[in-house]
């Protein structure tokens, strides 16, 4: 019998099992896949909260500015390497190189120094994959007019296996490779080439290189005459990947049990109570109990959601989801209603009969993108509501 | 699988690429392209005839992490399988001799094994020698920087084919052992029983062939079916008493679970649902309140490394929690990925270098651990694994078993 089963490790689950673990909860994740942190950047985009905590029914709203602000917090606590504050927004590169607001960034991304440098050292590594020079000098003259931008194509001996190939290097293939012992020699060989460029002068800002979760690449960079910036990624990329791989590190590190691979099927209850999950594995199914659940399945995307002509339907307790009007725009570029799509909760985040307010399952939770009446890409707070909901569903296991 | 399946199987795939950004070899061997690529993507192809690269598809270890990740289900290894049984098919007529020896050495942990424990100490002197191992590489095309594990004299269980009457079948259990307690670890076979019959059971053993896993990862598809068939004869009239089935080696146990029920035979019907990983099966008994909880406190921390055959089969670590149970034991879960041998991979020459690089983070981590004081040694159900970690890093590696064995006042000492 667990304290708290999550069902679905994505960076809601995932948060929820750690802060609930943290708290000496006996806490098992049990997911399908391994959510959708690998196809972010890695940044924690908390949009205009202030803006988002009068919003009617908007899951900060629903939670308050406590909790926005305590689970924004707690995050910056667990991962010192991430900088920024729930109030105030940070810039960040675009794969393309025009900066965007964010909310909490890795350290490695804070472009604040781009502001005040009159010199920009773009570096290229040949041969990389989706990234393009040019387009990105030319949006960096755009946004920081006072400055120079100087390209410096380089290429790398390690990765003479995908030249001769002609295969691209991945995003995700540099980030590993930087952060190995020897990338990390390559690159403070690298770091000697730029020497007459004056590079005391300039900004280098690095696409490629992503040093959040490691140390010894932290070290080499606090030792330079410059500052380096880094640039966020097209998906699948490493800024999400090391995100998810530290939030499991530390789950487990709690003691915390995590099954992945295998998703829960179905679910038993008794009244509003629910008591035991069946998970689909290998050869029979297995079951597990539990006093609280916690359903981080995903919405639409993470398959909590499923989604045919006629009908929306969450998989895994039946729930009702709510389903905006008009659903299916046919704007491409427009607002999406079906984002809002998701499942209505009470200021506990228990699941509530759309018309009669009343509480469906009394020991379930709903959190991340599970929740309805939200919209991370137009309000761009994909992360924080993860956050804000996860802590908070940490903190009644 | 047949065609109308395998579409369907391929249209599941949403060409996200998690499988490929997680694969363990796709990461530190720019020549495979990936899971992605050699499997849905590459089976398209295959579907109409056309067969890309087929040398590409040997560098997959089959050690399923791909099919762990993917959000859509697909069946990614059976795919690269199928694809390389149909390979191997095709170069059986034109592959180059040393290899085919090669496929059928490895392949056959169990008649290495056999040859390896009629005289232990003989073949354990030969491997050690260095100049047999280069000749072996030469030969055979088996690194001889590889850890191959010694030989010990076979394990031939306690109650060996001795019959259990029919009304203490409820109490029973039939043992699977696998090649590697059989030929490497009797020990731990020993250790196995052991537990098993402190709470209670009764340990069957019929005189089983070798599961069938390192002859599939080897090419030989059809003799892993034959092998299969035989120990599901053997196992049937357990089966159809309702009697479990354990297993202490995680690949043994994947592959009673997922290939077990697609044979045509008397009892594939049930293998699925009666084969249990020893700990899955100790875990059961405790939440049913059956578990012997008489432990001794035993002041010992390890490290722990889920082998990836119990990861893809989708039950937890139920090592660890019952571990955590024991009076005294801390554990450390270190999720360093895979260890990087699978099976008879990390064996072959042209493969080592690959295995090692996968290995290393978990190397790495081992020795972190216990340099920082965290841990002593480590724990871990696979046997490749225990002699890849130890290789790798030199630090123990045993079955969790032996914490039970210790605990239970079984055995003296689990270090
Ligand atoms: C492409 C993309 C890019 C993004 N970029 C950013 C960004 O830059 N900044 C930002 O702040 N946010 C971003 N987000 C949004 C943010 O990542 C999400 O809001 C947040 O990760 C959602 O987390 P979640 O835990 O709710 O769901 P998910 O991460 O989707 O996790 C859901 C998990 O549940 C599992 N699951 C589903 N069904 C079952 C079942 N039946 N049983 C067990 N498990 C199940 C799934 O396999 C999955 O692992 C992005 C999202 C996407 C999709
Ligand atoms: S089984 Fe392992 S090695 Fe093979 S493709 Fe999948 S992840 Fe890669
Ligand atoms: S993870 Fe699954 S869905 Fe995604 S590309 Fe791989 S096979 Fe296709
Ligand atoms: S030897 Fe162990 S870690 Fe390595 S592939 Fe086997 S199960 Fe995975």
């Amino acid at each position: 019998m667990w304290d708290g089963i999550i069902i679905g490790g994505g960076l809601a689950g995932l948060l929820a099992g750690i802060r609930a673990a943290e708290r000496g909860k006996k806490v098992l994740i049990v997911s399908e896949g391994v959510g959708s942190l690998t196809y972010s950047s890695g940044v924690i985009d908390l949009g205009d909260a202030e803006r988002l905590m009068n919003q009617k029914s908007h899951p900060y709203a629903l939670l308050g500015e406590r909790v926005v602000r305590s689970a924004a917090e707690y995050f910056q606590t667990l991962f010192p390497d991430y900088w920024g504050n729930w109030r105030e927004p940070q810039f960040v590169l675009t794969p393309l190189g025009s900066p965007r607001k964010a909310g909490l960034i890795p350290r490695g991304l804070n472009t604040q120094a781009l502001s005040e440098t009159h010199k920009i050292i773009l570096m290229a590594l040949e041969g990389m994959k989706d990234f393009f020079p040019e387009v990105a000098k030319s949006n960096l003259l755009k946004a920081y007019p006072q400055a120079e931008v100087v390209l410096h194509p380089f290429r790398v001996e390690a990765f003479e296996a995908w030249y001769t190939l002609g295969k691209p290097i991945t995003g995700m293939d540099c980030g590993k490779y930087w952060r190995t012992a020897s990338g990390i020699e390559t690159l403070k060989g690298v770091w000697k080439s730029l020497d007459s460029f004056e590079p005391d002068k300039a900004v280098v800002i690095f696409p490629g290189l992503t040093s959040v979760f490691s140390q010894p690449l932290r070290e080499v960079q606090s030792n330079l005459p410059f500052s380096v910036i880094e640039m966020t990624a097209f998906p699948p990329s490493d800024g999400g990947y090391y995100l998810y791989r530290g939030l499991v590190q530390k789950f487990k590190a709690l003691g915390g049990e995590l099954l992945v691979g295998s998703g829960v099927k179905k679910v038993e209850l008794k009244g509003k109570q629910c008591h035991k999950i069946i998970v689909n594995s290998k050869g029979k199914d297995s079951e597990f109990s539990a006093r609280v659940f916690v359903l981080a399945t995903g919405g639409i995307f993470g398959g909590g959601i499923e989604v045919t002509l006629e009908a929306a339907k969450e998989m895994v307790f039946g729930l009702p989801p709510f389903v905006p009007s008009g659903w299916t725009n046919s704007e491409f570029l427009g607002e999406q209603p079906y984002a809002r799509m998701g499942v209505e909760t009470d200021n506990q985040l228990r699941p509530i009969d759309s018309a009669s307010k009343e509480v469906l399952l009394e020991n379930v939770r709903i959190i991340g993108r599970m929740l309805a009446h939200w919209d991370p890409w137009v309000e761009r707070c994909g992360g924080g509501v993860s956050l804000a909901s996860g802590w908070f569903a940490g903190e009644q296991v | 699988m047949n065609k109308l399946d395998s579409v369907k199987n391929l249209d599941a795939c949403i060409k996200c690429s998690a499988c490929t950004s997680q694969c363990p070899v796709a990461m530190v061997q720019p020549l495979f392209s990936g899971p992605k690529s050699v499997g849905p993507d590459a089976e398209r192809f295959r579907l109409e005839g056309i067969d890309i690269d087929p040398k590409c598809l040997s560098y997959c270890s089959n050690c399923k992490t791909c099919e762990v990740t993917c959000p859509s289900g697909v069946k990614i290894t059976e795919i690269i399988l199928r694809a390389r049984e149909k390979a191997s098919l095709a170069a059986q007529k034109s592959g180059t001799t040393r290899l085919q020896v090669r496929d059928l050495v490895l392949g056959r942990a169990e008649y290495l094994g056999r040859l390896g424990t009629i005289w232990p100490g003989l073949t354990n002197g030969l491997l050690k020698v260095y100049l047999v191992r280069v000749l072996m590489e030469k030969i055979l095309g088996i690194s001889r920087r590889a850890p191959l594990p010694p030989y010990q004299a076979k394990f031939k269980g306690i109650r060996n084919n001795k019959l259990v009457p029919n009304h203490r079948l409820s109490k029973a259990v039939v043992f699977f052992p696998g090649c590697f307690i059989n030929y490497n670890d009797s020990l731990t076979g020993q250790a196995v029983i052991k537990v098993l019959e402190h709470n209670g059971y009764d340990v069957i053993m019929p005189n089983f062939h070798c599961c069938g896993v390192p002859l599939q990862a080897n090419g030989k598809f059809n003799e892993a079916r034959g092998n299969a068939k035989k120990n599901l004869a053997l196992m049937n009239p357990y089966l159809q008493s309702g009697v479990p089935v354990i297993t202490g080696c995680t690949s043994c146990g994947l592959a009673l679970k997922e290939e077990y029920p697609n044979l045509e035979v008397s009892g594939s019907e049930l293998i699925g649902r009666q084969a249990y990983d020893l700990f899955e099966f100790l875990w059961e008994l405790q939440e049913g309140g059956g578990l012997k909880q008489d432990f001794q406190e035993i002041p010992v921390s390890l490290g722990y490394h889920a082998p990836c055959h119990l990861k893809a089969q989708g039950i937890g670590t139920p090592s660890v929690r019952l571990l955590r149970l024991i009076p005294g034991v801390r554990v450390s879960d270190l999720d360093t990925g895979c260890c990087g041998l699978s099976g008879s991979y990390g064996y072959k020459q042209e493969k080592y270098d690959i295995a090692r690089q996968i290995g290393e983070p978990l190397f790495q981590r081992v020795q972190e651990g216990v340099r920082i004081g965290e841990f002593q040694s480590m724990a871990t159900e696979c046997g490749g694994c225990q002699v890849q970690i130890e290789h790798g890093s030199g630090i123990a590696t045993k079955h969790p078993v032996w914490v039970f064995m210790q605990a239970y006042g079984l055995s003296p000492e689990f270090l």
